[in-house]
This record gives structure tokens, C-alpha cells and sequence, in this order.
């Protein structure tokens, strides 16, 4: 009786056990969703990692917002098979098969819907996400928002090798000449100084080599607060010392920029601000924030509020004309 | 004899010849020790040179009053520390030279008290005076466990086997304390002023079971004590210490002469002589 | 009386590794891919037996690539850490020791932040430095804890507590100065975190967790004297300096291993034990094994909660042992206070 029950354990435990090192070996079976006969493209993506992808991408999983974002824009939402719980934008999005946040979302849930590409950022994903993705045979593409210009770059990236290369370059020339349009526009006008405020309580800011930083700039500002950190936090003394001319706010829905910029006048320390005292708070969209196409809408955005001379009163149905022109017909 | 020890009169001392043809247990030779509170400045406390010995069914008292050095000799003894000079040798090997497992195969320290941290049932305590035998990682056999249910009937406590350690009361502890020690099956019974927390009749009851446990059970007892009548009472040899010094080795009879414990515990005493030849001290005169 | 017999520590242990054992078979029924037992049993079987082909890649992938060498982890990391926290109350007498406490976690935590700063893509590396961290740890609080020579307990809790709070400010510092993602991906990390296998093979690992868990229990006779009081341990032929140093060295080591593999996962090393204790008592000579397996046991079905609770998303491991933790924690302290 003592030895049969000595065996079952053994031999479960053997079982098991064994089952073990085959973990090792699971690694790059995963199945490409098409045998489309062409060879997989090996493309090196924007943190290095070398990602071979197939030539047919037909089920794409994205792990953040801005991601879910720039595929809706290039029109490739039906090829869109999950997102994150959070991607909210545009509202269709919210209807797809998600897998979960995108600093942690479940491996399982992503290697169930088969995708053929998976889009990842370092703005919100973690390395080790890409890492076990990676690992289980799964083509990550990674992108990393740094600068304006390259996130634009990056759309047309991703789109090639989504396999909408014609949609991305058309979206691409469209953003670029916006761009250009505007740095023709601000080109002689002095820089504004604005204190970008990612978080109130404690201030925290942004750093130089956010992208957020560079759409200042396109926008015609400069962030006062100088730092190689990527979201410092400042004192208000800090602030009060350096004498931003604006005071820069995200905001979540249009109509709120009212509400916000008064409620900073109510609260202690800030009113000591200049730029609160006088009522030079800009609030932008929370476009700003995302390195997707919604950006240049926020730097437009931004760049009237600060510029008024340049651009004449800000209107509503101009913010939401320039919406419309992110999507591509 | 042992029926005379059971009713409490007084302990017939035993037949010259029957004491001498013991075994020697320990050996004290001119052993001494000193130690400093730091390494170099002059010894604070010397002790010795000692010399006595005990043989098997002795029960030996260490005598002296405070801070005459009693615990350094039971430390030597008990092998905690090494002599600077001389030689101390239980069954006939040094002390100093037995590794940890021997050396608790040989001697058992009885100390007063045990803090014990997470619930213990007391023969769990008991069956811990066995580990000297056998290897390190080991499983208790049923001659442990024979020999622990052994030792804790000759301390009376056969009784409270089941009970968990921290219900006890103190007199119940330090006999199952005792029965550890015994569990270890030594040659030598070290205890240091096991009677300093208990009453009279607690004190009585310990000194008999001491006694019983040398007579009976052939363990050679070493008591450190400051009680001058219980010294007399059941001992067979008296260790007399003074500031550091072995003043006298010998029976009680010899060891207490009243001019002597006068310098010794610097009281005015008077010694009597009991029917058995063993003496009794009182407080003399008034005070 | 009844003393202990290696036949019941045999009986108990296997009892246990069954409760385990279906742990084991509800976490890998438990994810968001759809796949039923039976096929999880054909997925093991054919595995075992090596006939892959057998298999849809599909079902190989999330079985044997997915959710076994997390279950596999998990059992590392809970053995790991129970048998070191039952070692450490133990060698400080003191039944709220735990490698946090010490500090020793943290050392090792801040071991692995310094190698994910500057040699992120050397695979092996994190779990090198954490190892590095936790043995230096272990080595300064040693020396700390000494009072004229010996291991003092008080003395020894004391400089792992201050080790402990200067490590985590160090760590803090640091964090400061990582790239966003980096610091996103530490502190998930330090919260424990299952989910990325070690570039070590788990054989090692394994392999170093048994020789641990085992040095540790030679002295398990050792340890029981020694919680009577070391002095009369000492007198009954224990080594309590040697045994000291092998349950530290080991302990340190099994801390060093499960933070280096998977973050720091708090409340396990104080709570199993304590557990196996009010069920089966306090040899050790029950206690090393029982709360190996016992920590295993707690750390797969926490994980498994962590994956499904809030399915997709998963949560880190360390925040349920926590949330479990703390209430189990205060109901042993209320007990203790009788």
C-alpha cells in the first residue's frame, strides 16, 4: 500500500518534472498565423531588437493607447485583433478583445488572439513584456517616441510593415506638411516659456528628451525646467524663480479649459505663479501626452493658445476640423 | 540507608571503606583561572589553585559566599572555560580536550531556569538530554525514549509527560530542567544555586531527590550553594571557597570550624554537632 | 510520548505535496486561453513522453511555455522563501524574523536594480547581481550583529532593520535616475513578479534550492535545541556558532535566489512557517520540509489569484501575498498574546 502510493507520487512528480525542460523548447513555435510562402522580413526596430515579421500581417495586437491610435488612423482597425483596456481612442476601440493594461497585460490572452505583429512602446510597456513575447515566438515591434518628427517616421515604419505603406506615407505627408506649416507660421516669433504640468500635486514636469518637449518647441515653447530626467518634479519655488509666461495643463474633455484654469488661481502657491495671476493657463487636449497622430492636433491646439497674435481667437470648430483631418479618407 | 534517607531523619554517613572503593569521577588538580574586564590590565578575579576530588554517589557541595568564585570553578568544571593552570579530568580525560558531544555525554549543567520559546511538550524537553548520542540530524529510538521516561521518574516528575513547559510552575520546571540533565546519562551532576528561588520545603524536597539520585542512581552531584545547613546536611564533602581561594576539602565535619566560617561569611555563628556527626550552623547570640 | 519518526515526516510531506500538486493542476486549468483539462493532461502526457507532434503548438505554448515555468517559478521562489524565514526565527530566536527584516531581500533587490542600470541586456546578469547583493548583505549584517564576538540576537535584528531601511533609500535614489521605462519595469519588479522566466535554467535553480533547504536541515536537531536556549544547547553538544553560520549562509542564499528570480514577495517567509507550526508543531526536523512545500503551495495559488483576479490583467504577486498576508499576520500575533 506504502510503495503503490510512493509510486503515484513519483510518477506525477516524474511527470512533471519532465514537462519542464520542455518549456525550453517552446520557444519560437509559435505558429505564423498565414503560410503565405514569402519569407519574413527581419527588421531591426527602434530599441535595437532584431524582429522578424511576416510578409502578411493580418491580426495585429497593440499594448497602448497611441498604438491602437495610429492603427485606427492608418485605416487598418479591421486587421486590429486586441488592444489594451485602456485604449479609449477612438471609441471604437473600447469594443475590441483586450488583454488586459498595458504595463501588465496577460501573455496568454495575447498569444490567443494569434497575432501576426505586436506593437509595443517604451513610453508605457515594460521590457520584460517584450521579452517574454519575444521569447514565445511573437514578432514585437517596438517603438520609441523620443522627438515629433520620429514618431512620424515611426507611423510610416509601422504602417510599412503592417503593409500599408501607401496609407502611412499619405498620413505621413499630411502630419509632416502641418508641421511645417506651423514652423513657417512661429518661425520669427520669440519662444514662449511654459511650465508643462503633468501632475499637480506633487509638480511634476516634463524633461528635454520627452517628445513632449520637442511638441513644445514645434508649438512655438520652451519648457522652463531643464532636465535629463524624463518627469522631474519641481518645487514651486523652482517655478516661481523661473517666471514661465504660461502655465500648460492637459485636459481630459473640451470645455474643461475654463474650469481648470481658475481652479489653479484658487489654490494655495499657485496664484504666486505670474502666468496663473494674469490668466496665461493653456489647457490642450490629452493628445499632448500620446505620440500618436492626435499630437499635432494638440500642438496646433497649443500653438494658437500661445500665439494669439499669430492665429487670431481660438475657435472651437477649427480644433475639431483639425481633428478630422488626422484620419485619412 | 536509603529507607533512612526517605523519612527525612538524618543521613547515616556511609562506611569509610564504601566511599573509597568508588570510582574517582572528577579530578581537580591545582586548577585555577583568572580573568580581566580587559585584556590587559591585572587579572580582576583569580581563582584557585583548586584541588579536590568526587567520587561516584558523592554529592559535593561548593561552598562560599558571594563572589568567592563558585560559578568560575562550576564553569571550569563544566569545561565553559579552560584552566590557565592545573588539570581537571572527569573519568579520568581533561576536561578541555573532549569535543561539545562527548564532553555532554559526560557532564550535564542543571541551570534554573529555560526560556522556551514556541510550545514544548515536556517529554519533547526531556528527549533533548539525548541528543550527545547518536548523529546530529537523528530520530529519537525507543531506548531514548526509554531512558527519558526513565529520567523523568526519578525526578518524580513522571506525571506531567504530556503538559506543555509553559504551564509549569516553577518547582515542576525545574525538575523537568533536572530530568534533562539526567537524560544525558552523565558521570558528573553540575548545579549552580539550584535552590535560590524556592521556599524551605522546596529546597528540603531538592537536596533529598539530590541526594536519592547520587545514593540510588550512582551520579556524582556537584551543588554550588551558599546554604550552610543544607551543605551539611546531604553532602558528603565540602569545597570551601574564599575570595578566589580553596580554603578546605574534606566532610563537613572537618570543613566547619567555627572560627573559620566566621572569616569566611563574616557572621557571628556557632556550630552544633547533631546525633550522625553532622554539624548544624546557627546565628550566634544577639543581634 | 511520541516522538518525532521520519515515517510521519515522510506521511505529512507527501500529504502536502499532493495538496500541491492539485494546486499545480488548478493553476495550469486557470488563464485566459481557453484550453480544457483533458487537453491539459494529453499536453503533459504526450510532453512527458516527448511526442510533441501529438500536440496543436498552440496548447504546447501556453502549457510548457506559458504556464508551467511560472507554476515551476513559483514553487522555486515559495520554497525558497519559507524555508528561509523558518531558518531565520530560528537563528534569532525570534518568531517575527524574516528575510525582509534582515535586509538581506533588499540587498538583493538592490543588486538587481544596479545590473538591470548597467548591463540590462547581459542575460543572467540580474540574477547574478541579486545573488552578489543579498551574500554582501548577509556578510555586513553578520559582522554587525555581533556583540563580544557571538551573534547576538537583539543585535542582529537591529543591523538587518538599518541595513534594510538604508537599502530601500538607496534603491529609492537610484530609481530616480532610470529611464521611465526602466523605472516602470523595476517597479513592477519589486513587487514581485512571476512572469518573466530566469535566463538561468530552472535546473539549476533548483538544484541550488535543494543543496540550501538541505544544509539547513542537517542542523535541524541543532535548531530545536537552540530554541530552548542557546547556552544550554551549548552544554548539550550543540555548535551553535557553526550551526549559526550554516543557517545564515544558507537562508541568506534561498533569499538571494527567490528575489533575484521573481522580486521581492513579502509575508512568506514569516507566515508559512508560522502556519505549518500551528498544524503540525515545531520540530524542525518537520517544520524545514513541511514549510518548503508549504511555501510553494502558498505562492502557486497566489499567483494563480494574481492572473485571474482581475482577468486580463495581471497583478504582481508580492501585492496579493500582501493583502493576504497582513491579516493572517495580526490574527498569529493576537494568538500570541494569550
Amino acid at each position: 500500500m506504502l510503495w503503490r502510493r510512493i509510486f503515484a507520487v513519483g510518477i506525477a512528480g516524474a511527470l512533471l518534472s519532465s514537462a519542464v525542460p520542455q518549456a525550453r523548447a517552446a520557444r519560437g513555435a509559435f505558429p505564423q498565423a498565414a503560410a503565405s510562402g514569402e519569407a519574413p522580413r527581419v527588421v531591426t526596430d527602434e530599441v535595437g531588437r532584431t524582429v522578424s515579421v511576416p510578409a502578411e500581417v493580418r491580426r495585429i495586437v497593440t499594448l497602448a493607447p497611441n498604438l491602437t491610435e495610429i492603427v485606427y488612423a492608418l485605416g487598418l482597425d479591421d486587421r486590429l485583433a486586441g488592444d489594451t483596456n485602456y485604449c479609449d481612442t477612438p471609441p471604437a476601440a473600447k469594443d475590441k478583445p483586450h488583454v488586459g493594461s498595458p504595463v501588465s497585460p496577460s501573455l496568454e490572452a495575447i498569444v490567443a488572439l494569434h497575432p501576426d505583429l505586436v506593437l509595443a512602446t517604451t513610453s508605457i510597456n515594460r521590457r520584460q513584456t517584450v521579452d517574454a513575447l519575444a521569447r514565445l515566438g511573437i514578432a514585437v515591434y517596438t517603438s520609441d517616441p523620443r522627438t515629433v518628427r520620429g514618431i512620424i517616421v515611426s507611423i510610416a515604419r509601422m504602417a510599412d510593415l503592417m503593409g500599408a505603406a501607401g496609407r502611412g506615407a499619405a498620413l505621413v505627408a499630411q502630419l509632416q506638411a502641418r508641421l511645417d506649416a506651423l514652423h513657417t507660421r512661429l518661425k520669427d516669433r520669440p519662444t514662449v516659456d511654459v511650465l508643462f504640468v503633468v501632475w499637480e500635486d506633487p509638480l511634476v514636469t516634463i524633461g528635454q528628451n520627452t517628445f513632449i518637449a520637442d511638441a513644445l518647441r514645434w508649438a512655438g515653447a520652451r519648457s522652463v525646467i531643464e532636465s535629463k530626467q524624463n518627469y522631474p518634479r519641481v518645487s514651486f519655488e523652482e517655478v516661481v524663480r523661473l517666471e514661465p509666461d504660461y502655465i500648460v495643463l492637459t485636459a481630459d474633455h473640451e470645455g474643461a479649459e475654463e474650469s481648470e484654469g481658475a481652479s489653479l488661481r484658487a489654490r494655495p502657491g499657485w496664484s504666486q505663479i505670474r502666468a496663473v495671476e494674469q490668466g496665461h493657463v493653456a489647457v490642450v487636449g490629452s493628445e499632448m501626452d500620446r505620440p500618436s497622430p492626435g499630437l499635432i492636433d494638440a500642438i496646433e491646439q497649443l500653438a494658437r493658445e500661445l500665439h494669439p497674435d499669430v492665429f487670431g481667437a481660438k475657435t472651437a470648430s477649427m480644433s475639431s476640423a483639425a481633428m478630422e483631418c488626422a484620419c485619412v479618407r | 540507608m536509603s529507607a533512612s534517607a526517605e523519612n527525612g531523619a538524618a543521613v547515616a554517613p556511609r562506611t569509610a571503606t564504601s566511599v573509597q572503593d568508588a570510582p574517582v569521577r572528577l579530578n581537580v588538580e591545582q586548577a585555577s583561572y583568572a580573568y580581566a574586564a580587559t585584556g590587559r590590565s591585572a587579572p580582576d578575579f583569580t581563582l584557585g589553585p583548586a584541588t579536590f576530588q568526587a567520587q561516584q554517589r558523592e554529592l559535593v557541595a561548593i561552598l562560599g559566599p558571594n563572589a568567592s568564585g563558585k560559578s568560575t570553578l562550576l564553569k571550569l568544571l563544566a569545561g565553559i572555560v579552560k584552566p590557565l593552570s592545573g588539570r581537571i579530568e572527569v573519568d579520568g580525560a581533561e576536561v578541555g580536550t573532549l569535543d561539545l558531544r562527548t564532553r555532554a555525554q559526560k557532564i550535564a549543567l542543571v541551570q534554573q531556569e529555560s526560556e522556551v520559546l514556541f510550545p514544548l511538550r515536556v517529554w519533547e524537553y526531556v528527549l533533548h538530554g539525548r541528543y550527545p548520542y547518536g548523529r546530529r540530524l537523528r530520530f529519537e529510538s525507543d531506548e531514548d525514549c526509554l531512558l527519558a521516561g526513565n529520567a523523568l521518574a526519578q525526578v518524580g516528575a513522571d506525571a506531567l509527560r504530556d503538559r506543555w513547559m509553559d504551564q509549569l510552575s516553577g518547582g515542576e520546571k525545574q525538575r523537568v530542567i533536572l530530568a534533562r540533565a539526567l537524560a544525558q546519562q552523565p558521570s558528573l551532576l553540575l548545579l549552580d544555586e539550584p535552590t535560590q528561588h524556592l521556599d524551605i520545603g522546596g529546597k528540603v524536597e531538592l537536596l533529598r531527590r539530590l541526594r536519592r539520585l547520587a545514593d540510588e542512581s550512582r551520579y556524582t552531584v556537584l551543588v554550588v550553594t551558599h546554604e550552610l545547613n543544607l551543605a551539611a546536611e546531604f553532602s558528603d564533602r565540602i569545597v570551601l571557597l574564599h575570595k578566589g581561594k580553596c580554603l578546605r576539602v574534606g566532610a563537613p565535619a572537618e570543613v566547619y570550624d567555627r572560627d573559620l566560617l566566621e572569616e569566611v561569611f563574616e557572621a557571628p555563628l556557632e556550630i552544633e554537632v547533631r546525633e550522625g556527626g553532622r554539624p548544624r550552623v546557627i546565628l550566634r547570640g544577639n543581634l | 510520548m511520541r516522538p518525532l519518526t521520519p515515517k510521519r515526516v515522510f506521511w505529512i510531506c507527501s500529504a502536502l505535496l499532493g495538496v500541491l500538486f492539485v494546486m499545480v493542476v488548478i493553476s495550469l486549468r486557470m488563464g485566459a486561453y481557453p484550453i480544457s483539462v483533458r487537453d491539459i493532461v494529453m499536453t503533459l502526457f504526450n510532453g512527458a513522453l516527448g511526442r510533441r507532434d501529438r500536440i496543436p503548438s498552440d496548447f504546447w505554448l501556453v502549457v510548457f511555455g506559458l504556464r508551467l515555468p511560472r507554476i515551476a517559478l513559483g514553487i522555486l521562489v515559495g520554497a525558497a522563501l519559507a524555508t528561509s524565514g523558518a531558518g531565520f526565527q530560528a537563528l534569532l530566536r525570534n518568531p517575527l524574523a524574516d528575510p525582509y527584516v534582515l535586509g538581506v531581500a533588499s540587498g538583493a533587490a538592490l543588486g538587481a536594480m544596479l545590473s538591470l542600470m548597467f548591463a540590462p541586456q547581459v542575460p543572467g546578469a540580474i540574477q547574478a547581481a541579486a545573488f552578489v547583493g543579498a551574500a554582501a548583505t548577509t556578510g555586513v549584517v553578520y559582522f554587525l550583529g555581533r556583540r563580544g564576538g557571538q551573534l547576538d540576537s537583539a543585535t542582529l535584528l537591529l543591523a538587518g532593520i538599518i541595513s534594510a531601511s538604508f537599502l530601500s533609500a538607496a534603491i529609492m535614489f537610484l530609481g530616480t535616475t532610470l529611464s521611465g521605462r526602466d523605472q516602470r519595469g523595476m517597479a513592477f519588479w519589486i513587487m514581485g513578479d512571476l512572469s518573466s522566466p530566469p535566463s538561468l535554467n530552472l535546473h539549476w535553480l533548483f538544484l541550488v534550492l535543494i543543496v540550501a533547504v538541505g544544509s539547513i536541515y542537517t542542523t535541524s536537531s541543532d535548531l530545536n535545541l537552540i530554541l530552548t536556549g542557546e547556552q544550554e544547547a551549548r552544554h548539550l553538544g550543540v555548535n551553535v556558532s557553526r550551526v549559526k553560520l550554516v543557517v545564515y549562509i544558507a537562508a541568506s542564499l534561498l533569499t538571494g535566489l527567490a528575489v533575484s528570480v521573481a522580486g521581492a514577495i513579502g509575508y512568506v517567509g514569516l507566515i508559512v512557517p508560522h502556519v505549518i507550526r500551528m498544524i503540525f508543531g515545531t520540530d524542525y526536523r518537520l517544520l524545514i520540509p513541511a514549510s518548503a512545500i508549504g511555501g510553494a503551495i502558498a505562492i502557486v495559488f497566489a499567483d494563480t489569484l494574481a492572473r485571474t483576479v482581475v482577468a486580463p490583467t495581471e497583478l504582481p504577486v508580492g501585492a496579493m501575498t500582501a493583502l493576504a498576508g497582513a491579516p493572517v499576520f495580526i490574527y498569529l500575533m493576537r494568538r500570541n498574546v494569550r
